[in-house]
Formats: C-alpha cells, sequence, structure tokens
C-alpha cells in the first residue's frame, strides 16, 4: 500500500513571544494509506482543528514536514498551495460553507470550473456526484432553499467532484440531527469503500467516528492513542465509547490529584 | 461602560473607520468648496457673470445637498454594518436598546465633528487650488474671493451635524427593530434571492420608448421649445430608471446562461456576484447614470460655451483687427502676426455721410458672409452705377452695404454710406482717413497682439474719429467683443467645471460606499473560495471584473445622455461638441481613480490577509 498523506514530527505554535505563545500540536507523526478513513477525536482545544487546517494547507507548521501524494507542503508557495488545494484536496466543513449566491449546480461544479473542464464534461460529473449523494432533484435551487443535510450533501458532492486524493473534513455532522448525520456518515463510507476516496475526519461524535477504519485519539496536541476498527461496527462503536471512558477518568482523575 | 466597551470595538475596526473618514473628508470639502462660490458675496457682485446665474448655484447647492444627504445615509448604514454583531452581543449581556442607540448616535456625531474639522480645512485648500488654477486658465482674475469664509463653513457644519444626525436616527430605528439573533447573525445573511423580474419585456420596451422620447426632445429641442424642455428630462430620466430595473437582470441572467462563458474559472461565481448586487443596486445606479449625465455634461457645456466665446466672435467678424490711421506702433505689432489678408481703404466723414472711393473698393473687395448660404464670399459689381435717387439713398445693395460694414464696422450704425469716384472723394471737404484691415491665419493665436493694438488704437483717441465716446464704451473692435463674450463663457465653463466636479465626486462616493457597506455579508465567501483553493490573484480579478460592470453601466448610459444632450445646446452654441474628449477625459480620469480606489478598499475589506 501506498502512504497517501504523511505527516513527520509537526509542531504548531501561535503567536511569537513567550507569553502569548501557545503550542497546540507538539511533534506529532502519523502515516494515512490510500483508501484509509481516518477518523481524530480528542477533547476541545486539542488541536483538532489545527491539525486538520495545516495538512489542508490552510495553516503552517512551525516545526516538522507535511507530505501529501509524494509532495511535501512546506516547499510550496501561496500560489502553489492554492492549486494543490484546488487539485488534490477536498473539504467538508461544519458549516457547509456552500456560497448562498450560487445554484447548487453551480456550487458543485466550482472546482471543475476552476480547472476550466469543458462544459460537457462538468455537466456529466456534476450529474454523477449529485446522483451518488442522492440531490440530483435540487441542482437548480440555491443554498437557502435546502435542509442541512442537503447542504452537506452538496458540500460533499462538491468535495468529491474532481476526484482529489484526500478528502478532509472538520465536524461534517456537527450542525445535523441524528439521522441525518447517520445518512451523512453511510454515505461517506460508502464513497470510501466503493470509490476508494481516502477520509480524514475530525469528530466529537462516537456514533460517527465509528464509521472510520481508524481512529487517532489526540490530548494536548500529541497522539495520546490509537484504535483500529473491529469487525462490526457495532463492536468498534463500544471500543470507542470506553477509550472516551478512559480519557475522560483520567481527566478527572488527574484533576482529582 | 458600554460607552467604554464601543470605543475598544471602534479601536478594533480602525482601519473600516479611517475608509469612511476619508470619504467623508472629501464629501465636507467639496460642499464648502461649493458653498464658498455661492456665498462670497463680494465675490459674486463683483464678478457679473456669476451675478448673473446665481440661480443655478442655489439649484446646485440643492443638489447637492440632496446627494450629500444619501452621501450620508449610507456611509452611515455601512458603519452600523460594521458594528452589528458587537451591539448584539451588547444586547446580549444586557445593554438596553436605548443605550446602545445613544452610543450609536454619540459615534456618529463624533466622527461628523473631527471630519468636519478637516475637510473645512480640506475644503479651503481645494477652493483656493481650483479658483486660482482656473483662474490662471482662463486670465481673469478673481477679486475678492476668500478662501477662507466664515458663512460657508458655518452652513457646511451646521449641515452635516443635522444630516448626520438625521441618518442616524434613522439607521437606529433599524437597529432598534433588528432582534438580538438579528444583530449576533449579521454577517452569515443571506441575500434576498434576486426574484424573476415581472414584466420586464414591457418594461424593457417603454425604457427604450422613453428613452427614445427624451432623445428626440433634446436632439429638436430648438423645435419643441417649452415642451422639450420640459418633456426631454421626464422622459430621459424615467426611461433610465425602467430600464436599470428590467434590463440589468436580465443581460446578467443572459451572461448565466451562456454556460461555456459561466463555468469557466471563477466566472460563475463573479457572475452571481453581480446578478445579486445589481439587484440590489439598480436604482441607485440608475441615479447615478443621471448624475453621471449631469455632471459630464455640465463639465462639457463649460467647455464648449467657453469655445464659443471665440467661434461666435469668429463668425461674427471676418477680419481681426480694423486700424484706424495706424502709426508705426500699430505696424510694428501687426509685423509679429502672420497675416494672410491686408486691406487699406481711405474714407471721409463729413456731417451727412461717410464717403469711400469707387475704384479702390472694387479693386480690392473685402470678404463678406453670404445671407443665404452662410459662406464667405467677396461681393459683386455694384448695382446700377451707383445711382442716387430723390431723397438723397445710394442704393448699395445687400453685398456692398454689407462689405462696408465689414471695413468699417464701428460706423455701421450710421446708416450714410455713399460709394463716390475719386474725383469727388478730393472734392468733399474732410479730413481724409485710412483704415486697415487685417485677417491672421487665426484670431485666437495672437489675442495679446489684438489687445495691444486694442490700446494702442485708443491711446490716441482723436486719431480715430470714432462716432462714440470712448470714456464710457470700449473700442468697436474685434477684440473687445471678444472679451466681453469671453468673460460670460468662462463665467459659465467656471460653473459647469464646478458642479459638475462636485456632482461626479459626491456620486462616485456614494456608488464606493454603497458597495463597500455590503463588504461584510461577502468575507465568508471569499474565504471560502479561498479554502476552496483559489488562487488570491484570482479572487482579486473576480473583484476587480465585478465592480467594474457595476461602474460600467451608469457611466455607458450616462454618457449617452451627454452625447445626446450636448446637442441641446445647438441654438446658444455654435459646436457644443467641441473638445468633447477633454471632457471625457476630466470625467474618466475622476470616475476611474474612483474604481480603483473602490476596488482597493474593496480587496482589503473582504480578501483574506497573509
Ligand atoms: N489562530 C489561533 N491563534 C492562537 N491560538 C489558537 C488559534 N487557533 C487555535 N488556537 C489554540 O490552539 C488550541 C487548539 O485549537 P483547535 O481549534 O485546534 O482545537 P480543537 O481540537 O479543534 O477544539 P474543538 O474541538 O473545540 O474544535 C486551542 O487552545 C486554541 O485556543
Ligand atoms: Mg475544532
Amino acid at each position: 500500500m501506498t502512504a497517501i498523506l504523511n505527516v513527520k514530527n509537526i509542531s504548531k505554535t501561535y503567536g511569537t513571544k513567550g507569553a502569548n505563545a501557545y503550542t497546540a500540536i507538539r511533534n506529532l507523526s502519523f502515516t494515512m494509506e490510500k483508501g484509509e478513513f481516518i477518523g481524530i477525536m480528542g477533547p476541545s482545544g486539542s488541536g483538532k482543528t489545527t491539525l486538520l487546517n495545516t495538512i489542508a494547507t490552510l495553516d503552517s507548521v512551525t516545526e516538522g514536514e507535511i507530505i501529501i501524494g509524494g509532495t511535501s507542503l512546506s516547499a510550496m508557495n501561496e500560489e502553489q498551495l492554492s492549486d494543490f488545494r484546488s487539485q488534490q484536496l477536498g473539504f467538508i466543513f461544519q458549516d457547509f460553507n456552500l456560497l448562498e449566491n450560487m445554484s447548487v449546480f453551480e456550487n458543485i461544479a466550482l472546482p471543475l470550473s476552476l480547472r476550466n473542464t469543458a462544459v460537457p464534461r462538468i455537466s456529466a460529473t456534476v450529474q454523477q456526484a449529485s446522483t451518488l449523494l442522492g440531490i440530483s432533484g435540487i441542482l437548480e435551487k440555491f443554498p437557502a432553499e435546502i435542509s442541512g443535510g442537503q447542504k452537506q450533501r452538496t458540500a460533499i458532492a462538491r468535495a468529491l467532484v474532481h476526484n482529489p486524493a484526500l478528502l478532509l473534513a472538520d465536524e461534517p455532522t456537527g450542525a445535523l440531527d441524528s439521522t441525518n448525520a447517520a445518512i451523512l456518515m453511510e454515505t461517506l463510507s460508502d464513497l470510501n469503500k466503493e470509490q476508494k476516496v481516502s477520509v480524514l475526519m475530525v469528530t466529537h461524535d462516537p456514533l460517527s467516528a465509528s464509521y472510520c477504519s481508524r481512529l487517532l485519539f489526540i490530548k494536548d496536541g500529541e497522539i495520546d492513542q490509537e484504535l483500529h476498527a473491529s469487525n462490526s461496527r457495532e463492536q468498534f462503536y463500544k471500543e470507542i465509547l470506553e477509550v472516551l471512558a478512559g480519557t475522560n477518568e483520567r481527566v478527572i482523575a488527574g484533576e482529582a490529584r | 461602560m458600554i460607552l467604554k466597551l464601543s470605543l475598544e470595538g471602534l479601536k478594533r475596526k480602525q482601519r473600516d473607520y479611517f475608509i469612511l473618514f476619508t470619504g467623508l473628508i472629501v464629501s465636507i470639502a467639496v460642499f464648502y468648496m461649493f458653498l464658498t462660490l455661492a456665498l462670497n458675496k463680494e465675490f459674486i457682485t463683483g464678478n457679473s457673470v456669476i451675478n448673473h446665474i446665481q440661480l443655478v448655484f442655489i439649484v446646485g447647492i440643492v443638489l447637492l445637498s440632496v446627494i450629500t444627504f444619501f452621501y450620508l445615509y449610507y456611509t452611515n448604514a455601512f458603519l452600523l454594518s460594521l458594528r452589528k454583531k458587537e451591539f448584539g452581543m451588547y444586547e446580549l449581556i444586557g445593554a438596553k436598546k436605548k443605550q446602545i442607540k445613544q452610543v450609536f448616535l454619540l459615534e456618529t456625531m463624533l466622527i461628523a465633528a473631527a471630519a468636519l474639522g478637516a475637510g473645512i480645512f480640506l475644503g479651503a485648500l481645494l477652493s483656493w487650488l481650483v479658483s486660482s488654477l482656473l483662474a490662471a486658465q482662463l486670465n481673469v482674475e478673481f477679486i475678492a474671493f476668500k478662501v477662507f469664509y466664515g458663512p460657508a463653513a458655518f452652513w457646511t457644519m451646521v449641515y452635516f451635524l443635522a444630516v448626520a444626525y438625521a441618518v442616524s436616527f434613522i439607521n437606529n430605528r433599524k437597529l432598534a427593530k433588528a432582534s438580538i439573533n438579528d444583530l449576533l447573525k449579521a454577517e452569515v445573511k443571506h441575500d434576498p434571492l434576486p426574484s424573476k423580474p415581472k414584466n420586464s419585456a414591457l418594461m424593457i420596451f417603454s425604457g427604450i420608448v422613453l428613452l427614445g422620447i427624451g432623445y428626440v426632445a433634446l436632439f429638436f429641442m430648438e423645435i419643441l421649445r417649452f415642451i422639450g424642455l420640459f418633456a426631454a428630462p421626464a422622459a430621459t430620466t424615467l426611461g433610465t430608471y425602467l430600464l436599470f430595473a428590467s434590463l440589468l437582470p436580465i443581460i446578467v441572467r443572459k451572461w448565466k446562461r451562456n454556460k461555456k462563458m459561466n463555468f469557466r474559472g471563477l466566472n460563475s461565481f463573479t457572475l452571481a456576484q453581480l446578478s445579486f448586487r445589481l439587484n440590489e443596486l439598480k436604482w441607485v445606479l440608475a441615479t447615478i447614470a443621471m448624475l453621471i449625465a449631469l455632471s459630464a455634461g455640465a463639465i462639457a457645456g463649460g467647455f464648449a460655451f467657453k469655445n464659443n466665446a471665440v467661434l461666435s466672435v469668429d463668425e461674427e467678424r471676418l477680419y481681426d483687427a480694423a486700424l484706424y490711421n495706424p502709426g508705426d506702433a500699430e505696424e510694428e505689432v501687426l509685423e509679429t502676426i502672420a497675416l494672410e489678408e491686408r486691406l487699406s481703404y481711405r474714407f471721409k466723414m463729413d456731417e451727412e455721410f461717410v464717403y469711400y472711393v469707387e475704384d479702390e473698393l472694387a479693386a480690392n473687395p473685402p470678404l463678406i458672409v453670404d445671407w443665404v448660404s452662410y459662406e464667405t464670399k467677396r461681393p459683386g459689381p455694384f448695382p446700377d452705377n451707383l445711382k442716387i435717387d430723390e431723397d438723397g439713398y445710394q442704393n448699395l445693395g445687400d453685398q456692398w452695404t454689407m462689405a462696408l460694414e465689414t471695413i468699417n464696422p464701428a460706423f455701421s450704425t450710421l446708416g450714410r454710406h455713399r460709394i463716390v469716384s475719386a474725383e469727388t472723394f478730393e472734392q468733399v471737404e474732410a479730413e481724409e482717413i485710412t483704415i486697415v484691415l487685417a485677417r491672421s491665419d487665426k484670431f485666437s493665436r495672437y489675442i495679446e497682439q489684438w489687445q495691444e493694438l486694442d490700446r494702442l488704437q485708443l491711446q490716441d483717441g482723436a486719431r480715430l474719429y470714432i462716432p462714440m465716446d470712448l470714456e464710457y464704451e470700449s473700442l468697436y473692435s474685434k477684440y473687445s467683443t471678444f472679451e466681453s463674450q469671453y468673460a460670460f463663457a468662462s463665467g459659465t465653463f467656471f460653473m459647469g467645471f464646478f458642479l459638475g466636479l462636485a456632482f461626479l465626486t459626491m456620486m462616485a462616493s456614494i456608488l464606493m460606499f454603497k458597495i463597500l457597506s455590503g463588504a461584510n455579508s461577502d468575507i465568508r465567501r471569499y474565504d471560502s473560495l479561498r479554502k476552496l483553493g483559489v488562487r488570491k490573484k484570482a479572487l482579486e480579478a473576480s473583484i476587480s471584473k465585478e465592480i467594474f460592470i457595476v461602474f460600467l453601466f451608469p457611466a455607458l448610459l450616462g454618457l449617452l445622455h451627454v452625447f445626446v444632450g450636448m446637442r441641446m445646446f445647438t441654438f446658444v452654441i455654435i459646436d457644443p461638441y467641441y473638445r468633447l474628449w477633454i471632457s471625457l477625459l476630466i470625467f474618466l480620469a475622476i470616475y476611474g481613480s474612483y474604481y480603483f480606489f473602490t476596488v482597493h478598499l474593496y480587496r482589503k475589506l473582504v480578501l483574506p490577509k497573509g
């Protein structure tokens, strides 16, 4: 198997001067294989979003190196990073980040038009992606006219339409109710299994996490624990709950001491 | 407490406030500059031309006040949009609406007061600059023009403070109506979707018809007169509004339908932005188109009017100078001029008649203008042997009557001329006077020489034998005719230029702030795009394109109005289109710099840093 993502000893420190400086990530390393579905969990403020943002090239690391699909991010300038994002990465955000002045179709098509894909190709690909996600009936609507679940599926379609090497998601189910969250995770899981899309997802929700193939638990900017998927999702879910309970106990115990 | 918090908030948004502040200062400066000119009593009464057209000033002040009001209204709305979220937060932690309103009012008034100080200073500087520039350019002196003028400063202050109070009152009411939730979510607010235009075909049709009526009225103003005077502005304005309301959304819709164009690069986003923006701005844009027409028209009208002084005097007088008994001094001056023609005639004058020599006239007939064809030509042969009838009236015919007027314009009102043979001329007992007609290649090239010739002629009044009292009347020379017409034209030019500049800067500022006040809700969009991997250059280009089109539409229609509208002046001005390009250049320079400024500020506001 080939590594799609290689995170080597990265650290991220916000601010520069002594009192203001805050190290959100400390000497963190992991490798992601092609086709993996990795979940990142951890308490609030542990550095999950920071980690995702550095991988997403939206933020730079203070130390260490990130390699995606064989390319080191630190070697690229701002423009190259932009191009890299638009070609190699797909994003799903908690609050969807759809452009509300454009129709669902136009939103999904944006990554393709940015690469100047021919119109027939765009139409076909958008059709395909929207059918896959069950939103082909609302393509002409505007984001203000569709539900939260539909918005998130639109966002996924947009993140996938250009066949990115890596799909990044920061709490994609955070703004959805449990039913919509489940539908969404099924979709992501299907995409991962059938289309072999590599997914890296930050989540708080143990149920959403149970769809992943591997989980990284982060604490204070470091990987605290790692968990591989079990035979069944139910089993995995239980294990996740145990780990989370364990972390909580440790926290409480730590405080009591 | 709230006040302290608010001051901190103000500090945080320093940059945005600075933009607002600069705009306010400029508008105050323009307002003040205009008032100085309009209210400077000594200046107005001292300048007879300006005195005559004070009505235009009053109209100008009214218009300027209205524009300034909207200008302040939009800037204030912009200010509020910057602080909405913060005010919502104060409410959340228990501040009363009343307190927040007071804070906002106080802020508005403080900003207005601070801007007034700087603005009036800048205004004085500007009026000094503009007045001295114009004075130098027009070759006139503005006597008693005070740059620091008390009443103008006073009224500027009164007006701006009153309007600042009024607009913050209006915006405060909007603030009062908004719930905490609305305020907190102000930044993620969705724009209303542009509704499908109803009856747009009908609106476009009637818009075009009305514009057509307006243009026809402008074009045939001379024939239509009074009806035209009312029909032209009414129909043009109405047509403009209808067209902007119906045509703009359709144009963008058409663009969006063109898939090849829409799905290329960031175009779909740019066009989406544009369709929302044009929908939101259509009334403002229509107003701006009208104001552009007004301001560019005023500048162009001023120019054309000024040029008219030269043109009309050239048409009226074929010879640049008519010199009586020119001496060495005059000859010296004449030598410095490239003369195309120089004619010399003798005449004598007794109690009854002015006598000319037949042979001299026949040998060198002067140029005249044909009454019917307006062509310049030489007069034909004398009619019927120049018989004299029983009443002692000599029939000279139209052509030769005119020729004598050309030769001796100062005497033309006398009406009693005789063209006689050389022998008869010798017998007339009166002093013989020589008159020299000079025609240069271009009158306007030798203004200083003509002025000097006039001075030399006047120096020795006794030489002239002119039937007028030179102590009270000016010399009836081409130069003096030119001078008085030029003074009047210069006054009009000054007015047009000043008014046009004031309008243009004001309305471009309005457009700028209207655009900037929507910037806050765009920040998220550009951030999303950046995350999706759109290059910063592409984002910048998208902004340039979008704002360019917003600026373009009113300019196009406004300038079209000017092109058609200038024809209206044909019955007062010979060539109203004279050097229209200069006015256009001035317009483009100002409007263009506003465009670039807006783009620059907008980018600063919405694009992610770093
Ligand atoms: N731009 C920033 N400047 C300074 N500190 C920051 C910045 N962004 C994040 N931090 C700090 O870094 C730490 C990690 O933040 P991060 O957003 O990565 O947490 P998270 O794990 O995503 O939390 P949550 O689950 O609440 O989203 C936090 O303590 C936060 O205060
Ligand atoms: Mg986070």
